[in-house]
């Protein structure tokens, strides 16, 4: 019970310090509609075949914001040597790791729920029609995402490359996820449900983010302490 | 059982040994200045016992237990070079947090006793990245003595410190060592350390090349210890 | 491994490709490497995958230096897998690609053993080197499963006609041995520069 505690006073730290700022979500905000933009200016967005994978290109502009958020993750803790309090304090790193995890999560998913009208107005898609089934694929996608992309930002957050080797680490890794969640949403964003033959991603994507989130959990106090 | 124990403790970067064959001992109630050149290994030593990495080879032992266990780390107290409180969060954000990071009972009303008694009350709810630099070296402090700790490992702790950051350190520490806790500082202020310290070791090249009690000739003439044992 | 042994390893391994000569007239010789390339790189995955668990439990430098040799290897091993079936589709169908499955995962799982080195040169410091590339290999094995299953998923016809009877085996042993060899040369080399780089310190030290 005192690790789920402790889980949370981190969780709630990040997100005081990020909302204070509001640095982070903001620049993915942005970078989201502009790659949206951008992408209606490259496929014709009146298009039916554009309507049919835009749920891919969906993904894509998640996957880039999302990085930008998770750059911060374990960045913010460098300033004043941040990173030394929390390894120093009677906290387990899989304890730290969790609450940046679930901070993170949240301000990714936040930056998508904003996305998401624009992107259906943009393409005029039926994205409501399963809103439910979406979600469950947004937040699973989201989930592995995060845990990823928060194990690539403690691996590299003393790297001087830092902000280009978290993406090179994130996506390939993400591969089989990100892979699932846009067969997924293509289907669900153009308002048809999820068929037998599409039903082995979701197993696949919750597979994924159990298998990570356990392998995380393990590795992190190793990463972090060395 | 000592406070703070070194024994054999060897650190390679690679294949260098950037630390070799280190022992030491602290005992509880004692104060130990660890003094050397830019280089030497004091930083290196000091995180090593604070658990910041793992020695090579040898073991480290506070109180009997490992650095990293759960129990030690809520004795531990560490200062280093970076004052590890965010720059977004207020001074009584900061401590609250660290105080419910440490299990304190009552985190809120232990930050505030702290803030008193490093004189920063006043600036409570201020954002530390409006502090100047005297008063954030105040809140490291605050931030390192918040858990009541048995142990105080300090790297380097009067370096950039204004009078009165330095005048509240020194008096928090003296009062800690009268009531039987333990410090262990890295320093190159001679001058402050040696006012504290009942025991001294220079450090040479990652070796100890001297541990003992501080006598009054160190006292009297802080580089003795180098022109004696050192290499000048 | 001694110099003679090594030698050994690669005579033997040309002396097996060597059979292959008693083929070339019967059929095309990108159809006979492709396999054995790949199985080879599976093997260095597995090699690395065990080196890394091995120093995240003994923090012993000698199987850091191994499973950066093996995830060379296998790095090249795969490459030359991957180019090897490209030439295979152009002799068949005319083509330089195609969205196989079995193409686009080895594709997915040479990019994710890339990363592996990438973060290895991005490290300096070579304790916290070593660990973070061996957390990263457990990260980029678990993940080849994952990918070779969606990657089928999601493109189920497979355009590459793999014939079992082609495989040689002693093409497979031969590149099985190859592998060792680059992989035992490249580990001596590792802990070559890691003894040279601890001498560099100790002299910037005096």
């Amino acid at each position: 019970m005192r690790f789920f505690r402790q889980v949370w006073v981190v969780t709630v730290k990040d997100l005081r310090a990020e909302l204070r700022t509001k640095e982070a979500i903001n620049s993915s905000l942005a970078f989201a509609l502009v790659i949206l933009l951008m992408f209606s200016f490259a496929f014709d967005p009146l298009a039916d075949t554009t309507r049919e994978m835009s749920g891919g290109l969906l993904w894509i502009v998640f996957a880039f914001a999302g990085t930008l958020v998770l750059n911060r993750s374990f960045a913010r803790e460098l300033p004043n040597d941040c990173l030394d309090g929390l390894i120093a304090a009677p906290v387990s790193g899989a304890a730290i790791f969790l609450g940046k995890a679930v901070a993170n999560f949240l301000l990714v998913l936040a930056v998508q729920l904003i996305s998401l009208p624009v992107f259906g107005v943009f393409y005029s898609v039926p994205w409501t029609d399963q809103f439910p089934e979406l979600l469950l694929v947004l937040v699973l996608g989201t989930w592995g995402l995060t845990v990823v992309g928060t194990v690539s930002s403690a691996l590299t957050v003393n790297i001087r490359l830092r902000e280009l080797m978290l993406p090179m680490l994130t996506y390939p890794i993400m591969f089989p996820a990100l892979l699932g969640a846009m067969e997924l949403t293509a289907t669900l964003v153009t308002g048809n449900p999820i068929g037998p033959d599409k039903s082995g991603f979701l197993k696949m994507m919750i597979g994924f983010d159990v298998i990570y989130t356990a392998v995380s959990l393990v590795l992190v106090e190793t990463i972090l302490v060395g | 059982m000592d406070a703070v124990a070194v024994d054999g403790v060897w650190k390679f970067y690679g294949d260098y040994p950037a630390l070799r064959d280190i022992r030491l001992e602290a005992a509880a109630g004692t104060c130990l200045a660890l003094i050397g050149r830019n280089g030497a290994g004091k930083t290196t030593l000091l995180r090593i016992v604070a658990g910041f990495s793992r020695p090579g080879r040898g073991q480290v032992r506070i109180f009997g237990g490992q650095p990293r266990d759960t129990e030690t780390r809520r004795k531990l107290g560490f200062i280093g070079h970076g004052i590890s409180v965010y720059d977004e969060l207020s001074a009584l954000e900061n401590l609250t947090l660290y105080g419910k990071l440490y299990g304190l009972p009552d985190p809120r009303r232990a930050a505030r006793e702290w803030l008193e008694r490093t004189g920063l009350a006043r600036v409570a709810d201020g954002l530390v990245r409006e502090f100047s630099r005297g008063m954030r070296q105040r809140l490291a402090v605050a931030r390192a003595f918040l858990h009541e700790p048995q142990v105080l490992l300090l790297d380097e702790p009067f370096t950039a410190l204004d009078d009165k950051a330095i005048a509240v350190l020194q008096r928090l520490l003296r009062e800690a060592l009268a009531s039987g806790k333990t410090v262990v500082m890295s320093t190159h202020q001679l001058r402050e350390a040696l006012e504290l310290a009942t025991h001294v070791a220079l450090l040479t090249r990652g070796q100890v090349a001297f541990h003992g009690p501080s006598t009054p000739e160190m006292v009297a003439d802080p580089g003795y210890v180098y022109a004696r044992y050192g290499e000048g | 491994m001694r110099e003679k042994r090594l030698y050994l390893l690669g005579v033997l391994a040309v002396a097996l490709m060597a059979y292959n000569l008693t083929e070339i007239a019967a059929r095309p010789l990108q159809a006979l490497f492709y396999i054995p390339l790949c199985g080879t790189a599976a093997l260095a995955a597995v090699t690395s995958l065990a080196a890394s668990i091995a120093f995240l439990r003994t923090r012993n430098f000698r199987f850091d230096s191994l499973a950066v040799a093996a995830t060379e290897a296998g790095l090249a091993f795969l490459a030359a897998g991957i180019v090897n079936a490209c030439f295979l589709i152009h002799a068949a169908a005319g083509k330089w690609w195609t969205w196989d499955s079995r193409l686009t995962a080895a594709l997915v799982c040479w990019l994710l053993y890339a990363t592996y080195l990438m973060l290895r040169h991005a490290v300096q410091e070579p304790t916290k080197r070593a660990a973070s590339t061996a957390v990263w290999s457990v990260f980029a094995f678990l993940d080849v499963p994952l990918a070779v299953v969606t990657i089928q998923w999601w493109k189920p016809a497979g355009h590459l006609r793999f014939d079992w009877t082609q495989l040689r085996f002693c093409n497979l042993a031969a590149m099985v041995l190859l592998g060792t060899l680059f992989t035992v040369v490249r580990m001596r080399q590792e802990e070559t520069r890691r003894e040279m780089d601890s001498l560099r310190r100790m002299t910037h030290a005096l």
